[in-house]
């Protein structure tokens, strides 16, 4: 079976810095420098799978997705989108593609949900018979087929992202991607949104989705890319992705100290993995990795006693692609 | 699969002018302001036309009809700025309506479409058809109210043919400029400098033989310049069909290289805006 997506050696720079038309006219020299928002993205998305790409802000997953939704065009490397190469051929891809990547922002607020998906349904090429089914049966998918004779500016902004998943289930995709699906909504609508996605997975629909949620991408995702400065970092299952750090347990320390950093560390470390520690307002924040936590927050506390500091918060939690993240790149996700 | 523009893009082009009619419909104080433009920007030059010409001296009728054919300033002028509101129309509303979609972020929801790059370019500004009617019709009555002057239908009629015979041209011209929305992300400054040389080039307030000879020869090669004389030769001259078809052929011939020029510029762009990431910026 051919996969739903192939990329290799992906390579997407931009141009940093202006030129004005007065440095053109003065043919100063060029001073403006590329950057790699992209830097050499191998990745193999299998035919029926939710595939996540986890990574935080600026870490080149919507730049991946443009690529791949034929609006951007590749600076190096091959793509395939179901089989067909979308430099070559994007009127093809673009017929076959079901994409959200602007999610709210994609819709018309004046024009009611109806009227919308009437509109890019002419856009998708939907032929005239099929479109009323066809918007119904979109928005029956989102559950918005009771308010479709509203307008858009009257919904909620978890409303406006489900009828932007209905806009992008207008050519019936065998492929949707999605960048940020759930990005502002709150926790309940992002629930409703997460179960329209694996609904998605049960029709048989192939998902390539981008977050920066570490839950999301654990709860709803096979197999998860995780991506940072444009470069994949580690790519498998959520399971397996936690296993790689090769512990049980993370504990989270909160200690109140003036004094020298280093020995405290030093002797956290002998019991655990130290994945990071910060200094902020006269709190060191520490995130240990351990093989049990019942073992380290007991050496933990002769640490911080020995060090004549005071520990103000103990919490220990399961590792998380968070934890993943932050023990292959030293940074937590949200910085 | 090809570039080509087919009857499912033609399906679509009339979807996409009939969501920007539904929204024009649910804005609707904006024809408040299609009601006094139309009226006080030609009135002004019809006052000072009438002042300067000590309010209908026959020799300073006499010296305007030698250089306009006619010695009607107000439907002259009147018919000037109809042309140059409907240019403004034209020049900005691809443009804008590009330049919307792009700010509130569906133009890339248009452009992950397979529909044809030429329907979000031309199908939301062929509702500028109505909004030009309703400025002619508006101007039809003010001429009556304000200055007395009934329009001969026969050619109010032929001026109308006129109009519909150069949409394709002007619609090519305001496409054009339209397209550096894709590369400069805004339309304003050139749209700016394009309709002003165009006022002054095909004779929206005075007749274009004062203009200096080259200025006439690039005038030639403007579709505004034949719509306006046409328009004033049907209301003013009692001009026939057959009078003005060479002009309604020019105006035909234009569409074709404007339409051309338009289409090549778009897609050069477009690849441009998709190399650069500007179809997402705003």
């Amino acid at each position: 079976m051919t996969a739903a997506v192939e990329a290799r050696g992906l390579v997407k720079e931009f141009e940093k810095g202006r030129r004005t038309i007065w440095q053109r006219l003065r043919r100063e020299p060029d001073r403006r420098t590329t950057f790699r928002a992209v830097d050499g993205i191998d990745l193999t998305v299998e035919t029926g799978e939710i595939f996540g790409l986890l990574g935080p802000n600026g870490a080149g997953k919507t730049t991946t997705m443009k690529m791949l939704a034929t609006l951007l065009i590749p600076t190096a490397g091959t793509i395939r989108v179901l089989g067909i190469d979308p430099t070559k051929d994007a009127r093809a891809v673009r017929a076959r593609l079901g994409a959200m990547l602007s999610g709210e922002r994609s819709l018309y607020w004046k024009l009611t949900a109806r009227e919308n998906l009437e509109y890019y349904a002419a856009l998708y090429h939907v032929p005239p018979k099929e479109t009323k089914d066809r918007i119904d049966a979109c928005l029956r998918a989102v559950k918005l087929l009771d308010r479709a004779d509203d307008y858009v500016e009257r919904y909620s902004t978890g409303m406006r992202q489900r009828l932007a998943l209905a806009r992008a289930l207008l050519p019936d995709p065998p492929l949707v991607i999605l960048d940020e699906p759930t990005v502002g909504l709150d926790p309940q609508a992002a629930r409703d949104l997460r179960d329209r996605v694996r609904e998605l997975q049960r029709q048989g629909r192939t998902v390539l989705l981008t977050t920066h949620y570490m839950e999301e991408a654990d709860q709803l995702c096979d197999r998860v890319a995780i991506i940072d400065h444009g470069q994949i970092v580690a790519l498998d299952s959520p399971a397996a992705l936690k296993r790689r750090i090769r512990a049980e347990d993370v504990v989270r320390l909160e200690i109140g100290t003036s004094g020298d950093d280093a020995p405290l560390l030093e002797r956290l470390a002998a019991s655990a993995s130290i994945a990071r520690s910060e200094r902020r307002n006269g709190t060191l924040s520490v995130t240990a990795h351990c093989a049990s936590a019942r073992e380290f927050v007991p050496a933990a506390f002769d640490a911080v006693q020995h060090a004549g500091a005071t520990l103000q918060h103990v919490e220990v939690v399961p590792v998380s692609l968070e934890d993943v993240f932050l023990s292959l790149t030293g940074r937590a996700l949200r910085e | 699969m090809t570039d080509a523009f087919t009857r499912a893009d033609l399906r679509a082009l009339i979807a996409s002018a009939r969501a920007s009619l539904r929204v024009m419909r649910r804005y609707p104080t904006q024809w408040i302001g299609q009601i006094f433009w139309p009226v006080l920007l030609p009135a002004v030059w019809v006052l000072i036309g009438q002042a300067y010409s000590g309010g209908g001296d026959p020799r300073a009728m006499d010296a305007f009809a030698a250089r306009s054919g006619t010695t009607g300033i107000t439907v002259f002028i009147f018919v000037g700025y109809a042309m140059y509101m409907w240019l403004s129309t034209l020049l900005w509303g691809p443009g804008t309506e590009l330049r919307r979609n792009q700010m509130t972020g569906t133009l890339e929801a248009i452009f992950l479409t397979p529909v044809s790059r030429l329907v979000p370019l031309f199908g939301p500004t062929l509702t500028t058809v109505i909004w030009t009617a309703f400025q002619l019709g508006v101007m039809s009555i003010a001429v009556w109210l304000l200055f007395g002057i009934v329009l001969p239908w026969q050619g109010a009629l032929l001026s109308l043919l006129v109009v519909v015979a150069s949409l394709p041209a002007m619609y090519a011209v305001g496409a054009l400029f339209a397209a550096s929305v894709l590369k400069f992300g805004e339309t304003g400054p050139i749209v700016q400098f394009v309709r002003g040389m165009l006022s002054l080039l095909c004779g929206i307030t005075f007749p274009i033989v004062m203009l200096p000879g080259w200025a006439q020869a690039v005038a030639t090669a403007m579709p505004p310049t034949y719509v306006v004389a046409s328009m004033r030769d049907a209301l003013l001259k009692d001009a026939s069909p057959l009078d003005l078809l060479p002009s309604v052929l020019i105006l035909f011939a234009l569409a074709l290289v404007f339409g051309v020029l338009a289409i090549t510029v778009f897609r050069v762009l477009e690849r441009s805006a998709r190399r650069t990431g500007m179809l997402g910026r705003y």
